[in-house]
């Protein structure tokens, strides 16, 4: 009795402890590389070690001088991180910013979507500032991603995106447009005064073709609309822009689900089945919704995501679609018939275990292009091929497999149940009185 | 030949002789079905509900415990609780409180699927033959006070979370250490809940201690009839508001002969509602109204149970003698 119990107080005294996320010993790591061995894989070359050293060290040595440096955004303004207010910054080059360009120690450590990016083309077309794509974002370069803020509405797949409004008004909502194929290094998109641009938005109970929205003012460089009733807004930010022969079309789309739990349930539910689909987009990517997908989902690490690319409201075979993580890989793949493409969405979160945020919340970019022998004009210009390019962004978090685990729970459910279960036992027992026959002697 | 007696004094002697407990088992099982499976056929009845139907069975829930949205309301930002926006605290409460007042703490006996549960896990030890435990008068005191402390906490902690001082991790904290949490989604296969969250020490802490209430949730039920029940905030919630219900339990003194066979029965073993003899609403805080105490009291409208004033059952001698006619019933 004794015994159990101090092995459980010993299993929930070393759980309560932060010992399960210290870094690993020198014992666990010797017995991980026996591990390794004994199941035939080979241990790293001296060579090889000593490439990830220096090229670790680079990066070390890299991020030390990004501290030291003020942080810059080429040609744009800074967003103070706490107060939200901007401020002009004069136009200086910088070694993480708007276009995805990465330190000169950095470029060591190739990513995937480097390596994997055809024929030296730059990652997007670049209509309106340096060659990225442009995509539209629920949060400003300067500020990041990270943690949620809490908040119900998000761009699909995630909740906690940046929601706004008076407190006695409807909830408004902030989209910045960046130019980048990294959804954390992108910047500000630029403005091109050669591009034709437009910006629609589409409402719940609005026209199905959309609505012009009003470009920034005051300088500001988001876009905000409120969003009163419930449902999903669309907003489609497209530009074209002849460069040679060819004419770049390219279509930026956010998708922001703004449901509650109060409010009108028919309105919801009319929301929760409506086309989520613009007719007249040149391209259009469509995050496909699960069948049994609530109101609030949030798409999680390990999940498989399947989108559909679509030209006027048609699915696009053929298009190269391409998925990038918050962290900055990606992988590739191609519409099929049905212009559909699937991507598991990858872990990417790796912090150390005390900095380890389970709502925290990461980025993606998807970015689909297709190319066309098609003939026009376009401003007087004649043209001969048509560059398609779409991208749509989300939020994915931490898949609760990462930090949750069945092991402990009923390993210590079980142990409770068998320590108290014994425990009633062994008190009912102490408790019985053992039999005492009692004689009465009546002859006496 | 004596005349034919009215119809409503037949319907009451048919209510008033019926086989209690075979009713009560009916009506629990279909209020435990209907509010375990219910989502399934799109039933929903709003998260206001006066009793433990879990919102963290998502799939099956046909409503939410006024519990879980209540936590919630009380964690927001101080700046956001103390505005306008808070109204709907209070339009919550008011629901909760249209709803409970219909049934008194009779949805803690009749309809709570956790405290249906419990019976049933009584039922198998009975099966079983093993004896039920009973507290000492010193022990039910103390324990008695428990569920007026987690009440306190319930409304407290969420707003230190709300204020910064608490972690965010720690919300909602009664749910998050309620046995029906774990238990209630089992039953539509989900056993998600029996995980251990790493995420935070927090996390890991309040997991731990929710795992912990539910294993000792099973082994407590198990010699105990209506264990936890002894524990529940919200039946401290429904005491502090039940002046205005509408089904009572009363008791008429001059009739009770202080046999103790209500207190017998009694699963939450409140001694009371024998040996009070001046008090006439009978209904204490830990009482669940299962009306149990109504079905075994022998003397003719001794105890019973009112709608509206109007007496909805009744003890009556020729009911205790049917009842007990049927076999051993009761006070196992």
């Amino acid at each position: 009795m004794t015994s159990l119990n101090r092995l459980f107080a010993l299993l929930f005294l070393l759980m309560l402890s932060g010992s399960l996320f210290a870094e690993p010993s020198e014992a666990q790591k010797a017995e991980w590389r026996a591990r390794r061995e004994a199941a035939g894989g080979e241990a790293p070359s001296e060579a090889q070690r000593a490439e990830w050293r220096a090229r670790r060290e680079a990066r070390e040595a890299s991020a030390k001088a990004d501290e030291s440096k003020p942080t810059v955004v080429a040609n744009e303004e800074r967003i103070h991180p706490t107060s939200g207010k901007s401020a002009p910054v004069p136009e200086l080059s910088h070694d993480h910013g708007a276009m995805g360009s990465r330190p000169a120690a950095d470029k060591g450590a190739v990513k995937p979507e480097e390596a994997a990016r055809p024929s030296g083309r730059p990652a997007g077309m670049g209509m309106r500032g340096g060659g990225g794509a442009i995509w539209l974002s629920d949060s400003p370069p300067s500020r990041g991603d990270g943690a949620g803020r809490g908040g119900m509405g998000g761009m699909m797949g995630m909740g906690g995106m940046a929601m706004g409004g008076e407190r006695s008004g409807p909830p408004s909502k902030r989209l910045w447009m960046r130019a980048g194929s990294d959804p954390q290094k992108s910047g500000f998109a630029r403005e091109d005064a050669d591009a034709q641009n437009e910006t629609l938005i589409v409402r719940p109970q609005g026209p199905l073709d959309g609505e012009a929205l009003a470009p920034p003012a005051d300088g500001k460089k988001n876009l905000a609309f409120e969003m009163p009733v419930q449902g999903y807004y669309r907003v489609y930010a497209s530009s074209r822009k002849l460069q040679g022969e060819t004419l770049n079309i390219s279509v930026a789309k956010a998708e922001i689900a703004n449901f509650s739990h109060g409010g009108d349930e028919e309105e919801r539910a009319q929301a929760l089945t409506a086309p989520r689909v613009l007719d007249s987009a040149p391209i259009e990517i469509v995050r496909e919704k699960a069948a049994d997908e609530k109101m609030f989902f949030q798409l999680k690490s390990g999940d498989e995501q399947a989108f559909v690319v679509l030209q006027k409201g048609l699915p696009l075979q053929g298009a190269r679609v391409r998925f990038v993580s918050h962290e900055g890989w990606s992988k590739e793949a191609v519409s099929d018939e049905q212009g559909r493409v699937s991507f598991q969405v990858i872990r990417d979160y790796f912090p150390a275990w005390d900095d380890f945020k389970k709502r925290f919340k990461a980025s993606y970019l998807i970015i689909a292009e297709a190319n066309a022998a098609e003939k026009g004009v376009f401003k007087d210009q004649p043209y001969s091929n048509v560059r398609y390019q779409a991208t749509l962004a989300g939020n994915y978090y931490p898949s609760p497999d990462d930090y949750r685990s069945y092991a402990w729970g009923l390993g210590i459910g079980l142990l409770i149940v068998l320590f108290s279960g014994t425990a009633v036992y062994l008190y009912r027992r102490r408790r019985v009185k053992p039999f005492q026959e009692v004689r009465f002697d009546d002859g006496r | 030949m004596t005349a034919a007696k009215p119809a409503m004094q037949r319907l009451r002697d048919a209510v008033n002789e019926v086989d209690f407990n075979r009713f009560r088992f009916w009506f629990q099982i279909t209020a435990f079905i209907l509010f375990v499976y219910g989502g399934y056929l799109a039933i929903d009845l709003g998260s206001k509900l006066p009793f433990f139907s879990c919102g963290y069975n998502r799939e099956g829930r046909a409503g939410v415990c006024y519990l879980l949205p209540l936590q919630h309301q009380l964690g927001r930002n101080w700046a956001v609780l103390f505005s306008m926006a808070s109204l709907t605290i209070l339009t919550g409460f008011l629901t909760f409180a249209a709803w409970f007042i219909v049934l008194n703490k009779g949805w803690c006996g009749f309809v709570c699927p956790l405290g249906t549960l419990q019976d049933w896990i009584s039922a198998l030890r009975r099966r079983l033959g093993i004896r039920y435990a009973n507290y000492t008068q010193g022990q039910f005191a103390q324990l008695t006070k428990i569920k007026f402390v987690l009440l306190a906490l319930l409304i407290l902690i969420p707003l230190g979370i709300g204020g910064g001082l608490f972690s965010h991790d720690m919300s909602p904290p009664f749910c998050l250490i309620c046995p029906a949490r774990m238990v209630l989604p089992l039953f539509t296969g989900d056993l998600s809940q029996f995980t251990i969250d790493f995420s935070s020490k927090t996390a890991v802490v309040m997991t731990a201690l929710g795992i912990s209430v539910t294993a000792l949730f099973f082994v407590g039920s198990f010699v105990k009839k209506r264990f936890f029940c002894f524990f529940c905030p919200m039946s401290a919630l429904h005491y502090l508001i039940s002046k205005p219900a509408l089904l009572k339990l009363k008791k008429d003194g001059s009739k009770c002969t202080r046999c103790g066979d209500c207190y017998a029965v009694c699963d939450m073993e409140i001694k009371e509602i024998a040996d009070d003899v001046k008090t006439t609403n009978i209904m204490t805080d830990d009482c669940t109204m299962c009306l149990k105490c109504v079905a075994s009291c022998p003397e003719t409208g001794a105890l019973k149970a009112t709608f509206v004033g109007i007496p909805i059952f009744v003890s009556t001698e020729t009911g205790f003698i049917k009842r007990m006619n049927k076999g051993c019933q009761h006070g196992k």
